[in-house]
């Protein structure tokens, strides 16, 4: 790397929220490092400490629990969610979303907390757990605090996370657990991209939920709708809460025009029989 | 040469072997520019500008200076040395004015790269943010800002271009064939439209990357990522006025090339580097993002073709305005447009032909050679181009091809003669349409549609090209035979994966009827060591070093005769050799072997003879001329290289996907010499012409700063974006001057590619696209636009009143299949092109609309819409009031001549012959698709954001992303 | 910081720059020059090694991040001066061009033989997504793999007309 910075590695929760509070604002958080070192190497941002997570054991692993549902350690990485036996059975719209980010190189390293925290407007991770209502904790050393995903973006690129919190863990609700999904990303080529629009949805007996990325300034996603709201109402229900933009990567009309697409084409999906 | 050596001679020649370079590459054990060390090594780094354009007015070095580990930094002030290829243009770094973004501005040099970088970081600019001159078909503007005001008093090669001062014409090539205007108004119909496509970027996989050092005495050493090593060491000599002796160039393993290394650019930086830094060797390596604004990319094109036809289908004239989109400094870029000037109308005879060719400087990163040399670009046009006439004038795209393509007896628009053996690319056109099954679909492809409810599409398209290359271009090959009996080539054309130095040592290996593992090329190049070979480009290599090769391995065998005739007292007419040694025919056992003679012959009683043995081969290219500057007329080509490709496609007619089904690609090699590297080359060019169509271009705001600088938002095809067919076909036309009757092939396959998807997706759901690249929102956008771009006039009695339902079936851009016939045409049931409409019966997101196309976004900043004339471009930062009227007058040339009085030396005037009009310059030609100036929407041809991928309705307000 | 890691085999133990990526580590501290930088962001793939058994893009990873790793690079694909089949069928099927991507191609295919013995052609495409080739067009690179694995029945020629 071309900036100077301290590497540290703490061990436990408690070392690392003492770290954070005393580097408040000097520190940024490296796990998978797919984001940060893409932001070391284009100079985008220079920070004093670089303190790696993944030696926290609390951080790590995927668990299921009837009652609470599904917890994702923040340090979980993408191919390991992929793989998750749980998350194959129950979530399988997770698997689905995490199969989409970047490239095989990529999905070995990059973490769901990471992807949440840098809280792009295209997190791939991002529809598909808005969809599933999941929240996340966060950590420090005033205690935990969970929070609805839904709450958590406040921005491009901005989360409710203060500068000496961390996110600890997923929380995807066990009622949640056999919805019937879909999902779909629009990309400009076959290879891997950015989202320029991604649509992630899911329904159980109780609830209808659509996740949409790249449609406004952070994922977002529709009120829950009734499971067996009609796709007009679904898709009144989507308009009202996406905003695209013109930029580089696609038009404004073409996204909302993609996103009806996508919301169609899953439509079908979430009423079929297993 | 030996082009009628029978096959079963043939031991290597025609046959697959691996490449003799691929071995050191799979164990990493290949050296790279990036993978050499030497004692006292630094590292440079270099400071971009920011802006498009603007004025230098204070750099303040200072910190920079004192940072310890920093050993040189250097500005544009400090190197007064111009380089340029053609036309000596461009500083090393820039004086005083900035001419694009990401233009080199100060460099530095350091023990490690952070503190390269720290330096830079602490460097100051003072700029003077100026007005960016963006749109080359504004070049004929009177007002429009000058790139280069002293264009006037730069040396240039006059024998070939023709730069127009007080412009940013960087050159006016010129092409008159016959009597265009007495043509077309024989035509029955006159059809034209404007092409366009971006600037694109090389992307070879290892970055431009130099290591220089100048030591006492002005002796320089240069390792270098370089596709030309002479090409370095000559313009470098030229530039600093040091003898060529003086200067050595090596080029390593190289990292792909494509182009954007053929010339000459980090080098001099890294030795004014090592030189001020007391000759400590300096390595400057590109970063990805540097490779995408400091280092050159491939000219932006907009086409415009004019073309008379008569109704059976024979063109009969055809004008042609190019302009290319060049950049900040000509470079390689007036080439490309003399290169596409004369080879512009495609493999099709065009009895009156007229082109005007200009390379417009504008203030972006400049173009360079890219693979196809203008090919790509133009033939995007051409082929869209002959595929829209067709249509228009209600014969099969095909078929219009074979009605006009070149054959032997043809004339190509330089005034050659086509021969039976200059190649056959009816041939080529043939072959693909078979493999694709052109004008039909299968049962399977049948099949697919109805059960996806996406639409097939099918197209045929040619190409040809002949290397752009001086008509003197000569090159030598020289063959050391070992004391073992092996050989060792000492070449300086490059092979960066090519396979050209595999081909070559099959080549020397059948001349000389040894196996090929006796035989060693060297990948390395020196030019200390190896002689000279003119550059690395123009598919010219095969052709010019095989027949090197050819002659150094016939001259070897000679030496070896002569010393054989001596010592076994034979005529050589009486010899004959094979793998070991040299015989008499008649007397087999009487013989010397190659292991007695390498190195001098030796008696038995210690008498020697004759020396070490050595084969020297030169060829130069043979009786090529340069072209008449005001005719276009000579003999510019070595050898002509036909190809077609056949490109099936399936398009959702609702959104626009695609998905390429199938490639087939045939190309008239005269001869195979290796069939892995001519099917690697096919595929791998096909793939990088698709990445041209599908996804790649630059896109520039409005102040021509690069909005997407890296591979986040600049695509190139992954394994996932192959076709998933692929055909690569061989036709072989012997080339009788080529080695074996070999002819070049490296560019080909990325040629027509484009056009070959653009037609395939208008023939399967009607999107006519005009502009490159393809993405699948650009066809979404056309298949809702109801007016279609080009303009049809028909002209003939015959041709307006043949109204029938054949040519009114075919006038439209077809929907599903290409028509069997004209006659069938009208039987068959025509589908209506409007997408499929959403299945959600009530309030959809944003329907297609009618009429008007969807209006671009609102501006974030809610700036109220401005109704009208594009908004005018951004004032200088200063405010300095606009300037009215003349442009700044050029600065005095050099010798003090007389400054000249009155309005500065007019533009030549487009091709038309338009009146002139008082008040304004005589326009360029207009897009052919509108007259009419439309109230309240901004004119079609002004777009304020370049490149961006074209929109119907408002042109969306500068997006810039923030970082 | 101290760092010890097993690259190709053998154990290293080095005084690692803390802000020194993966990439650099192995080619400047190790010496292993193989693994190749194309954009230091990892989009291209160039830098592809093969960590604890996954492909990753070594200029995304810190060197102190590999402590206690196994990493594979392209030194350690041929073995006692022989290429490994994979190398073999990746020259006989010339999927080897300018050469640059090559060794992270090699790491990425390789890494799928070891988890999959028989890929299909899907499977391959997918686990080479990540390394850009922009000469081989990538065709040769798949059946390159499809031989390593005896799956390549009818080798792809170019047809004569």
């Amino acid at each position: 790397m071309l900036q100077e910075f301290n590497y540290l590695a703490p061990k436990s929760k408690n070392e690392l929220y003492a770290q954070l509070k005393k580097y408040s604002g000097k520190a940024r958080i490296l796990a998978g490092g797919t984001d940060i070192l893409v932001e070391l190497h284009n100079q985008w941002v220079a920070p004093e400490y670089l303190i790696d997570i993944k030696k926290i054991g609390d951080f790590q692993g995927i668990s299921f629990d009837e009652d609470e549902g599904l917890s994702i350690g923040a340090t979980t990485v993408c191919i390991d969610l992929i793989k998750d036996r749980n998350a194959k059975k129950h979530f399988p719209l997770l698997v689905d979303a995490a199969h989409r980010i970047g490239s095989p190189q990529l999905r070995n390293r990059a973490t769901i907390g990471g992807n949440l925290c840098t809280a792009s407007p295209c997190a791939d991770m991002g529809c598909s757990l808005l969809a599933l209502n999941a929240s996340v904790e966060i950590g420090s050393e005033e205690g935990t605090r969970v929070i609805p995903l839904k709450e958590f973006f406040t921005g491009p690129k901005k989360t409710q996370i203060k500068k000496h919190e961390i996110l600890q863990r997923i929380i995807v609700p066990a009622e949640m657990a056999g919805a019937k999904f879909g999902m779909q990303k629009l990309k400009r080529i076959k290879g891997h991209d950015i989202a320029l629009v991604s649509v992630a949805m899911a329904r159980t007996a109780k609830v209808m939920r659509v996740g949409i990325g790249s449609c406004g300034p952070t994922p977002v996603v529709t009120e829950d709708l009734p499971p067996r709201a009609s796709l007009r109402a679904v898709v009144k229900a989507v308009k009202k809460v996406v905003s695209p933009i013109d930029d580089v990567r696609a038009s404004k009309d073409y996204r909302l025009f993609m996103t009806r697409q996508f919301v169609e084409a899953i439509y079908p999906e979430l009423f079929k029989r297993s | 040469m030996l082009e009628n050596t029978p096959r079963k001679d043939r031991r290597y020649v025609g046959k697959d072997v691996p490449k003799i370079d691929s071995i050191e590459k799979l164990t990493g054990q290949a050296l790279y520019t990036g993978d050499l060390e030497f004692a006292g090594m630094l590292h440079g780094k270099v400071l971009r500008s920011p802006h498009a354009k603007a004025k230098i007015v204070k750099i303040d070095t200072t910190r920079a200076q004192q940072l310890a580990g920093v050993h040189a930094v250097l500005t544009g002030k400090d190197l007064d040395y111009r380089v340029g290829l053609y036309l000596v243009d461009k500083y090393i770094l820039a004086r005083e004015t900035i001419r694009h973004f990401g233009e080199a501005v100060a460099a530095v040099a350091a023990e490690t790269p952070a503190i390269a970088q720290q330096a830079v970081d602490l460097i100051e600019v003072e700029y003077e943010v100026m007005t960016p001159f963006l749109e080359p078909k504004k070049v004929f503007d009177k007002d429009a800002p000058l790139v280069h005001p002293d264009l006037g008093t730069y040396d240039y090669v006059q024998a070939v271009f023709t730069p127009i001062p007080g412009t940013n014409i960087a050159n006016h090539t010129k092409l008159r064939k016959g009597d265009v205007n007495k043509a077309f108004k024989k035509a029955d119909y006159i059809i034209e439209r404007e092409y366009t496509n971006p600037n694109v970027q090389h992307v070879p996989m290892e970055t431009h990357i130099a290591i220089g050092k100048w030591d006492v005495g002005d002796r320089i050493t240069i390792h270098t990522s370089a596709q030309s090593p002479f090409t370095v060491r000559n313009l470098f000599a030229h530039s600093f006025k040091i003898p060529h002796c003086n200067i050595r160039v090596i080029t390593p393993y190289l990292g792909g090339g494509f182009g954007g290394k053929a010339g000459i650019h980090l080098e001099p930086l890294c030795c004014c580097l090592s030189k001020m830094a007391g000759g400590r060797p300096v390595k400057i390596q590109a970063t990805r993002e540097e490779e995408f604004s400091l280092l050159p990319c491939r000219s932006g094109l907009t086409y415009h073709i004019k073309t008379g036809v008569k109704k059976n289908g024979k063109i009969v004239a055809q004008k042609m305005t190019m302009y290319w989109d060049a950049g900040a400094y000509a470079d390689y870029a007036v080439n490309v447009t003399r290169a596409s000037g004369f080879s512009a109308s495609g493999p099709y005879e065009i009895e009156n032909a007229w082109v005007d060719a200009y390379t417009v400087y504008t203030n972006k990163p400049f173009g360079t050679a890219y693979r196809g040399f203008g090919h790509v670009e133009f033939s995007w046009g051409v082929e869209r181009h002959m595929n829209y006439v067709a249509s228009q004038i209600g014969v099969d795209p095909l078929e219009f091809r074979r009605i006009n393509a070149l054959k032997a007896g043809s004339k190509t628009m330089t005034g050659e003669e086509i021969m039976k053996n200059t190649g056959n690319v009816t041939k080529c056109m043939e072959a693909v349409a078979e493999s694709i099954k052109y004008g039909k679909l299968t049962a399977a492809e049948a099949a697919r549609e109805k059960k996806t409810g996406r639409k097939i599409g099918k197209s045929v398209v040619a190409l040809h090209k002949a290397p752009a290359m001086p008509p003197f271009t000569g090159t030598v090959m020289i063959l050391k035979l070992n004391e073992d009996g092996s050989v060792t080539g000492s070449h300086a054309l490059t092979d960066y994966g090519m396979g050209t130095y595999t081909s070559l040592a099959q080549i020397i290996a059948d001349v000389l009827r040894w196996p090929i593992e006796r035989i060693r090329l060297p990948i390395e190049n020196d030019t200390d060591r190896d002689p000279y070979d003119w550059q690395t480009v123009a598919s010219k290599g095969l052709l010019l070093s095989g027949n090197a090769a050819i002659l150094a391995a016939k001259d070897l065998l000679d030496k070896c005769y002569d010393v054989a005739a001596q010592v076994l007292r034979a005529q050589k007419c009486d010899l004959d050799h094979d793998e070991e040694k040299v015989f008499v025919r008649h007397h087999p056992k009487s013989y010397v072997t190659y292991k007695q003679m390498a190195v001098g012959y030796a008696y038995p009683d210690g008498n020697a003879i004759c020396g070490p043995i050595v084969g020297i081969g030169r060829y130069i290219a043979q009786g090529l001329s340069n072209l008449n500057k005001e005719t276009g007329q000579g003999n510019p080509a070595l050898d002509w290289t036909y190809g077609a490709h056949g490109l099936v496609v399936e398009v959702d007619p609702k959104t626009g996907e695609y998905t390429i089904i199938k490639v087939a690609s045939a190309y008239d090699v005269g001869c195979v010499i290796n069939e892995a590297s001519v099917r690697g080359q096919a595929i791998g060019g096909m793939l990088q012409g698709l990445g041209t169509a599908m996804c790649e271009g630059y896109i520039y705001n409005d102040k021509g700063q690069l909005l997407n600088p890296s591979f986040t938002d600049n695509k190139i095809p992954t394994s996932l974006d192959i076709p998933e067919e692929i055909d690569c076909i061989a036709i072989e036309t012997p080339q009788i001057d080529g080695p074996f009757g070999a002819r070049g092939v490296g560019e080909h396959s990325m040629i027509a590619v484009c056009g070959a998807l653009g037609n395939a997706i208008e023939q399967a759901v009607g999107a006519v696209l005009t502009h490159m690249p393809i993405r699948q929102e650009d066809v979404w956008r056309a298949l809702s636009n109801k007016k279609t771009p080009g303009k049809v006039v028909r002209q003939s009695k015959a041709a307006r009143t043949e109204k029938t339902a054949d040519a009114e079936a075919v006038a439209k851009p077809r929907r599903g299949r290409p028509p069997k016939s004209a006659k069938a045409v009208a039987k068959t049931p025509k589908k209506r092109g409007r997408p499929a409409k959403a299945a959600s019966a009530a309030a959809e997101l944003a329907k297609p609309r009618r009429g008007r196309p969807p209006k671009a976004a609102k501006p974030a900043d809610n700036t109220p819409k401005k109704r009208g004339r594009p908004p005018k471009a951004a004032k200088p930062a200063d405010n300095t009031p606009k300037k009215r009227g003349r442009p700044p007058k050029a600065a005095k040339p050099a010798d003090n001549a007389p400054k000249k009085r009155g309005r500065p030396a007019k533009a030549a005037k487009p091709a038309e012959n338009t009146p002139k009009k008082r008040g304004r310059p005589a326009k360029a030609a207009k897009p052919a698709e509108s007259k009419k100036v439309k109230r309240g929407r901004p004119t079609k041809a002004a777009k304020p954001v370049v490149g961006m991928p074209k929109k119907r309705g408002r042109p969306p307000k500068s997006p810039v992303i923030n970082k | 910081m101290q760092i010890k890691l097993t690259v190709n085999g053998k154990k290293y133990q080095r005084d690692a720059s803390e802000t020194k990526n993966l990439l650099h580590f192995l080619r400047e501290d190790l010496g292993l020059t193989g693994t190749k930088e194309g954009c230091g962001a990892g989009e291209c793939g160039a830098c592809t090694v093969i960590m604890n058994g996954r492909t990753v893009n070594s200029c995304l990873i810190l060197a102190v991040e590999a402590d206690d790793c196994d990493i594979q690079t392209i030194e350690g694909e041929a073995k006692d001066g022989n290429l490994s089949e994979l190398q073999q069928a990746f020259h006989k099927n010339h999927a080897v061009q300018c050469g640059f991507c090559t060794p992270g191609m090699i790491m990425s295919a390789r890494a799928l033989l070891q988890k999959t013995a028989k890929p299909s052609v899907e499977e391959i495409k997918e686990a080479i997504e990540g390394n850009f080739c922009r000469c081989t067009g990538y065709q040769q690179i798949i059946e390159a793999v499809q031989d390593a694995s005896g799956q390549l029945k009818k080798k792809e020629g170019l047809r004569r007309a």
